[in-house]
Order: structure tokens, then sequence, then C-alpha cells
């Protein structure tokens, strides 16, 4: 091979474990997707309508995509931080193959492996056009264009982020954190804007258009995500490409622009100190931080878990200053949105601006929680610190529980600082009390079940990119696969179908209850309750076990 | 570093992962205010005995003590008898040293005042309060060392067991570190420390155990060991003239063992020259000489180093035979003992 990064990069990623793991589970789902959703009458006979075989074609294609999302940013991601840290980053860099070189060979290692993702997927494609309906040029190669056009955008995205970060953990959450904002997220404002014609709606418009699910929504022919019978405007999948590709560029040329020396030049942090200097800048900075962060912590007070504690000091956005920066931006948001209910400056009903709370505060949960839960242990494993907290009298429990500690007392800050937007509106519409108060109560079974999902599934790993990784794979399939069947609702999945998917799904649950329109037929209260507290009980079990079993002495 | 009573005692420690065995009957015992060094090569079994003393491993059969208790029964005692630094400094992100030494005082429940001024003590003893504002993740990593040991005292234990604390530092933070060392046998610590920088150890340390496939092959004091390891006596003649070089080389191979070497370095005008003969006999070498009329200027005996003990004992082949069999380590010196 011309670059032999490439060769380097597959090779060493496909000698992965988990790559086997991957390719068979892969093989596998893709497998079973189309065994279970194959309709009966095919295998009699293959005189098929062609209405049948798109329905599973568009299942198909939309379990690719979501795997594709959820598998493929952890490769970009931790693929330049971790040269970096091992310092064979400098070592590359100090050969002639050059930024272009270096970015093209990782580019088309983790392209590699999509394709592999991609081409595992081929016989289960293959049947469904086997079912007949689906256009070879129409339908599945453009289906194949998009997701490649995916895996060049969010790859181009993942090495971009890891030039920046200085741990494989923080690129992973970073790189989720991205993907889920411009996969998912970047579709809520069209979903609350749609008709009314204003140029926030157009903007809107566009913004959903770089969402690859709309795109494939669009090729799919299922229309637009809740536009209840509006007429889609536009050519989406048209404007994907276009924005796709400007962003692959635009990441590309800037991921480029950071592979030289200025990647390591950075002094060390002297760890400067307020409490040293003057009153006059002592007072200004208290004025502007209202927390200040260069000022010289208290000890730990008694009866408070040092874990805990600890915690909150050595995470990056976990010093008071952030946590206040945090609930702020979430109070101004959820009372800008009652405001402008209020003052009919938007023509949205209560519900709508309850949907779109509940969507804000869940979104909110999956993009922080797996960052605060899922290192809990791990991080401790790979820094070395898991010896030296053994060595202390505390105990496992105690352990574990000051770590729960701050996230529960993270989330909570978050939670409570949402809450002024219910409190305006049941003021608003006094009869919506109890709609609020089990909204409110999905919402932190929604918290404790990421919290304990995160933290049992990353209690598994020695290292926090892959715990990392995982646990967001895990939640957001947890949240969103059961949305992709939902989408299906009228065809080619009954309404009990879905409804039995949606049991497991928060998000679902917390939107029925608000009966946000989609939603509201399904009855998922209070199955959904029980299914999250018996799943949270079984994670928590999981965490307490598996921290147990690498405390005893072997 | 006086030597009081005994603080460590290994008696007959086995470890076994299936079929391979890290530890092999290890028996040591370990007196109060010594500092004893560990050595041997990779996977000789140095950090399995560490993990089993502070409980982070369990022997397959025999006893670990430290004072009075028992390093699998007594855990919890273990801990507050011991400071224990990993090869591996154990970082926290975005944590200033002052606050990684507080977390790690109230994890040992020390209360909340006399933290604080245990805290500044330690930082004291281990020339750190300087850096106490800086981040942990951005010490030198000589620096981090120095606040490791920072940890390993904040709960005052008697013994602090370090594994290989002068890995990786230069020479001017290696001279702290065994200047701080010895400042901290002074205090009435027990010292075990691991190391591959032999000098080091050599220097500082009152007892040392050599191991190798998990046994104790040597323990004693660095002079005991040397000697008793190289049987032959290295002894260098320095003359006054390079002329009275075959001479000398004449008398000194009439005197000693047909086998023995003899080295004439011409340019150096000097004769070395390897015997298993004792001291007294080696005087007669030089009486001989000066009564024969050669120039003697410097007539001395070529230290064996620890470097060169070690070597010995860890060599594929080990060439010299122990003073018991190979089964058994070669015990030395006073104070220490080693029992195979």
């Amino acid at each position: 091979m011309a670059n032999p990064l490439i060769q380097r990069e597959l090779v060493t990623l496909l000698r992965q474990r988990r790559m086997v793991l991957l390719q068979c589970g892969l093989a596998t789902a893709f497998a079973l997707l189309v065994v279970i959703r194959w309709p009966t009458e095919a295998r009699m006979a293959l005189a098929l309508t062609g209405s049948r075989s798109q329905e599973v074609f568009r299942l198909f294609a939309y379990g690719l995509l979501s795997a594709l999302l959820l598998m493929l940013p952890v490769f970009p991601a931790t693929s330049i931080v971790r040269e970096r840290n091992s310092g064979t980053l400098a070592l590359l860099l100090n050969t002639p193959l050059g930024a272009v070189r270096i970015f093209l060979g990782k580019l088309l290692a983790v392209l590699g492996v999509a394709g592999l993702i991609l081409v595992l997927s081929l016989p289960a494609a293959a049947a469904c056009f086997a079912l007949g309906g689906i256009s070879l040029t129409g339908d599945l190669l453009a289906v194949y264009l998009l997701l490649a056009l995916v895996a060049l955008q969010y790859s181009a995205l993942g090495l971009l982020v890891s030039t920046y970060v200085t741990s494989t953990d923080a690129a992973v959450r970073w790189t989720y954190g991205l993907v889920l904002a411009l996969s998912v997220l970047a579709l809520a404002p069209h979903q609350f804007l749609q008709g009314t014609g204003t140029t926030l709606a157009d903007l809107a418009n566009w913004l959903r258009c770089g969402s690859p699910f709309a795109a494939l929504m669009s090729l799919e022919g299922a229309g637009d995500l809740g536009a209840a019978g509006l007429v889609s405007s536009g050519n989406v999948a048209g404007r994907f490409v276009l924005i796709s590709l400007g962003l692959t560029a635009l990441f590309s040329v800037w991921t480029i622009g950071r592979l030289n020396h200025t990647i390591f030049d950075r002094a060390r942090n002297q760890g400067r100190i307020s409490d040293d200097q003057s009153l006059a800048v002592r007072a200004a900075r208290r004025l502007m931080f209202v927390v200040d962060p260069q000022k010289r912590s208290r000890s730990i007070g008694p009866l408070v878990n040092p874990v805990m504690i600890k915690e909150f000091r050595c995470r990056r956005f976990g010093r008071l200053h952030w946590l206040l920066r945090l609930v702020a931006i979430c109070a101004v948001i959820s009372l800008g949105l009652t405001y402008a209910t209020t003052t009919s400056t938007i023509d949205w009903g209560v519900d709508t601006i309850g949907a779109i709370l509940v969507m804000m505060q869940v979104a909110l949960f999956v993009l922080i929680t797996p960052s605060l839960a899922s290192g809990l242990i791990s991080s401790e494993r790979e820094s070395g610190g898991w010896p030296l907290l053994q060595t202390t009298p505390m105990s496992v429990l105690r352990i574990v529980w000051g770590k729960l500690l701050s996230v529960i007392l993270t989330l909570l800050l978050v939670f409570c600082a949402t809450l002024p937007g219910y409190i305006v509106m049941v003021y608003i519409e006094p009869a919506m009390r109890p709609q609020v108060e089990r909204v409110v109560i999905c919402l932190a079974a929604t918290a404790v079940f990421a919290m304990l999902l995160s933290a049992a599934v990353g209690s598994l790993f020695r290292k926090t990119a892959p715990a990392t990784a995982t646990a967001y794979a895990a939640l957001l399939a947890v949240c969103g696969a059961p949305l992709l069947v939902w989408l299906g609702r009228d065809a080619p999945f009954g309404h009990d179908t879905v409804e039995s998917a949606l049991l497991i799904n928060p998000v679902a649950a917390a939107l029925s209850v608000i009966r946000l329109t989609g939603f509201r037929d399904y009855d998922l209260i209070p199955a959904n309750w029980w299914f999250l507290g018996i799943a949270s009980v079984v994670c928590f079990i999981v965490l307490l076990v598996q921290t147990y079993r690498i405390s005893i002495p072997r | 570093m006086s030597s009081g009573k005994p603080v460590v005692v290994i008696e007959h420690l086995t470890k076994r992962y299936g079929d391979f065995t890290a530890l092999d009957d290890f028996t040591l015992t370990m007196n109060s205010g010594q500092i004893l060094g560990l050595i041997g090569p990779n996977g000789a079994g140095k950090t399995t005995v560490i993990k089993i003393l502070v409980g982070l491993s369990r022997p397959t059969s025999g006893t670990a003590h430290i004072g009075s208790a028992d390093c699998v029964a007594d855990a919890r005692r273990i801990k507050h008898l011991v400071g224990y630094m990993p090869d591996q400094f154990g970082s926290y992100d975005n944590m200033r040293v002052r606050e990684y030494l507080d977390f790690f005082g109230a994890a040992f429940g020390i209360r909340r005042r006399a933290r604080m001024k245990r805290i500044d003590e330690v930082m004291e003893t281990t020339s750190t309060a300087y850096m106490r504002d800086r981040f942990v993740e951005s010490l030198s990593h000589g620096m981090q060392q120095r606040v490791g040991i920072a940890r390993t005292l904040l709960h005052d234990p008697q013994v602090l067991i370090l594994d290989e604390p002068a890995n990786g530092l230069d020479p001017q933070a290696r001279i702290e570190m065994r200047e701080l060392l010895i400042k901290l046998a002074h205090l009435g610590k027990t010292l075990l420390v691991t190391s591959h920088i032999l000098p080091e150890l050599s220097r500082i340390c009152s007892r040392v155990a050599i191991m190798t496939n998990g046994k104790l092959r040597a323990f004693g004091t660095v002079d005991d060991i040397s000697r008793q390891v190289s049987q032959q006596r290295t002894i260098e003649v320095q003359l006054g003239s390079a002329s009275q070089i075959s001479q000398a080389a004449q008398i000194i191979r009439r005197l000693i063992n047909a086998g023995d070497e003899v080295i004439e370095a011409p340019a150096e005008a000097t004769v070395r020259f390897r015997t298993a003969r004792t001291e007294q006999e080696v005087g007669e070498i030089l009486s001989q000489l000066v009564r024969e009329a050669v120039a003697v200027t410097q007539f001395r005996e070529v230290q064996t180093d620890l470097e060169e003990a070690f070597m010995s004992f860890t060599r594929p082949t080990a060439p010299a035979a122990p003073a018991k069999s190979s089964q058994s380590p070669l015990a030395v010196g006073a104070g220490g003992t080693a029992n195979g």
C-alpha cells in the first residue's frame, strides 16, 4: 500500500477482539432482522407485493444507519489522541509522511472498518432485494451511498475531535455528543417549527437536512419526522449530500491543519491560584465567576464521602463554576420556552412546550449521564488509582456510593434547573399537573436508569474509552432502537408491536404522558416504570458485583 | 537506620497462578528502621511479594505479617500499618497536589484539622510544599514520585513499601530520592524498596534481598553478599614503573593458584589478579613483591559491587555457588534472617 498508515491502522483495528465480536454481532443482527421481518407468505411464494418488501428494507436501512452511528465513531475518535498519548504521533510527525498523508491514512483505515460493516450487511440487503419491489439504483445503491457519506462525515468529525482532546474517553464523549447533536437533535427544531413559514423555520429545515435520519426517511419515502400530514419541502437527500460533503471537507482541512507541532506545544499548567493575588483581582474574579475556579478549595469536610468530592474535583466540568453554568443554561432555556408561549411569541400549545422540555431533558441525560457514569470504575483502573483506593480503609460500598452520589447530584442539579418551565406550565394550565407529575417521575426514572446502566456497563471495562463508547451505545440502543420501530408504526408494525417496543423506552414513556402527537395512542405507564425500575436494580447489582469482584485480592 | 525488632515477617510464602509459580517458598524477616532493597529481574516475583504484603493479592500458602497483623486476615489493620506506592503513580485529572493529598487523607479517615497539619508535614518532609497548587497530572515524573511518597506518609504508617521509586528519574532526582529515603529511615520508618537501579540500592539499603523465579537467592548487607558471591577477590597492584610489570606478574603467578587469572596493563602500570586466597595469603604476596624490590605504589582490593552480585544470581547458569544449596537463599550478615 502506498500509505503505510492505512495498513497499520486497519490491521491493528481488525486484530482487536472487539472487532471480531462486532462483526459476529452485526452479521447475526442483520440476519435476524431479515428473518424476523421476512413476510410469511414469501416463504411460500416469492410473488410479493413491492410495498411489503420496501417495509422490510426500510427497517433494515434504519438499523444499518443506527449501527453505523453507534459503532463507527469510537474508532476515529480515539485514533489520534491515543497515538499522541503513547508518543507515536510525535514519531509519525517526524517522518516525511506529512499531515495530509497521516490524516488520509487514518481516515481510510476507519473507512475500511465502515466498509466492513457495510459489506457484512450485503447478504441481508440482497435478501431484501430478492423480495422484489426495490430498485437497485433508486433504493439499494442510494441507501449505501448515503451510508458511505455518513461514514465519511463522522469519521472526519471523530478525527477532528481526536486532535483537540487529551484523553481517549474525552474523545469518545465529545464525538458521541456531536454525533447525537448532528444526527438526532438537529431534527428537533424542525419538528416544532415546521409550517410556521418563518425564517427560523427555514433554518430549522436546513438544519434538519444535515441529519442522516432525515435523508434516509426522504429516500425511503417515509416523509418527515412528525410531519403530521404536512408535505415535505425541498430535496432533503440532496441537501444532506451537500451539507455532508461540505462538513467533511471542513473537518478534514481543520484536522490536517492541526496535525503539526502545535498539537504538542502546550505548557504545563502552573496551577495559578487567585488566593495569592491582590484583593482587587480576587474581588474581580469573584464578580466574574461567582465561584472562582482558581480559588484554593477547602479541605474535605467531615460526614462527606471523600470519593464524591474527589469525583467532582477531578472531572473536567465537575467544578462548581461549571455546574453553575450548566444549571443556568438549563434554567434559561426552560424559562425562555415557557415565556415564549405565555407571551404568544410562538403559537405553541402547552403540550408542545412540555414535549420540548421533555426532549431537552432526555437529550441532556442521554448526553451527560454516560460521560459521568461510565468511567466511574474503569477510569480508576486505567489511571492506577484503584489499587490506591483499595489500600485505604474505605469499603467497596462506600467507594461506589461516593461515585454514584457525584453523578446523582449533578443530574439532580440539571433536572431541577429545567423544572421552572414545568412550574410555569402548571400555572398556565392547572389541569396539566397530574401529567407533569408523571413526566417528572418518568424523567427521574430515566436519569436513574441511564446512570446505573452506564456505570454497570462501564465497570466491565479496564479502559475508559471503550467503557464510555459501550455505555453510549447501550443507552442509545435503549432510547433509540424502539423509536425505529415507532417510525414504522403504520407499516410494517402494528399498534401492539410498537407499544411493546416502546415499553422499554423512557423517552417514549415521557412523551406519551405529555401526549405528544404520535405517542399519545400508546399506554406505556406504569409498565415502563416497572421495566426501568427492575432494569436499574439489575444494573446496580451488576455494578456492585463487578466492583467487589475486582476488589477481591487474588 | 538502627535495627530493632522484626516488623515484616514473611514465612514460606508461595503464590501460584495455575501452573505458573510466581513465588516459591519465600521467607524473609525485616527489622524496624531498616531499608530493605528487593531486587530481581523482571518477573522475579517482587511485585507479587509487595501485593501480598499490602493485601492486594492472596498467597496460595504461607504467611505474611506486618507488626502483629496478618496480611490476609487483618487486611484493615494492614492498611493503617503500611504506606504503599505502586510503580504507577495513580494520577487524577484536574486535581491540585493539595487536593490530591486531602482526598487520600480523608480516605484514611484523618480528621480535617489534623489532616491539614499532616499534609503540611508530609509536604515539608518530601520537599513538595512549593508544588501544593500545581495540578498532579502536570508534574514531572520526579515530582510525582515525591508526591506519591507524601501520600504514603499521610496516615503515618510504620512500614513504607515503595515499588520502583527511582524508576525513570534523572540523576538529580535520583539523588534527591535517595536522600529522601534515608531521611524517612531516620524518622523510624521501615522501608521495603524495589529498584532496578542497583547502585542506588547499594548506597541506601541496610539489607538487600535478591530474588529470581519467585525464590529468594540471597539476603544480607551489600558487602556481605558481594563477598560471598564473589568467591575470588580481585586485587589491583599499581607499580611505580611499567618496566617492572613482567617481574611483578611472575611473582604473583608463583604465589597464587595455577588457574587464577593475572592481567598485565602496561599502559596503566598495573597488574590485576583474581584469587580465592585468604587475606593473609594475599598479604604475603604484597610482602614478597616488596622483598623482591618491586616498586609498589598501591595494593588494593577492587570491590565487587551489587550489580555484579545481582548478575551472578540472575545469569541463567549461576556461576558462583551460594553458601547453601541452590534452593536455599544465601543468608549472610547479622540482624536480618533468611531461611529457605
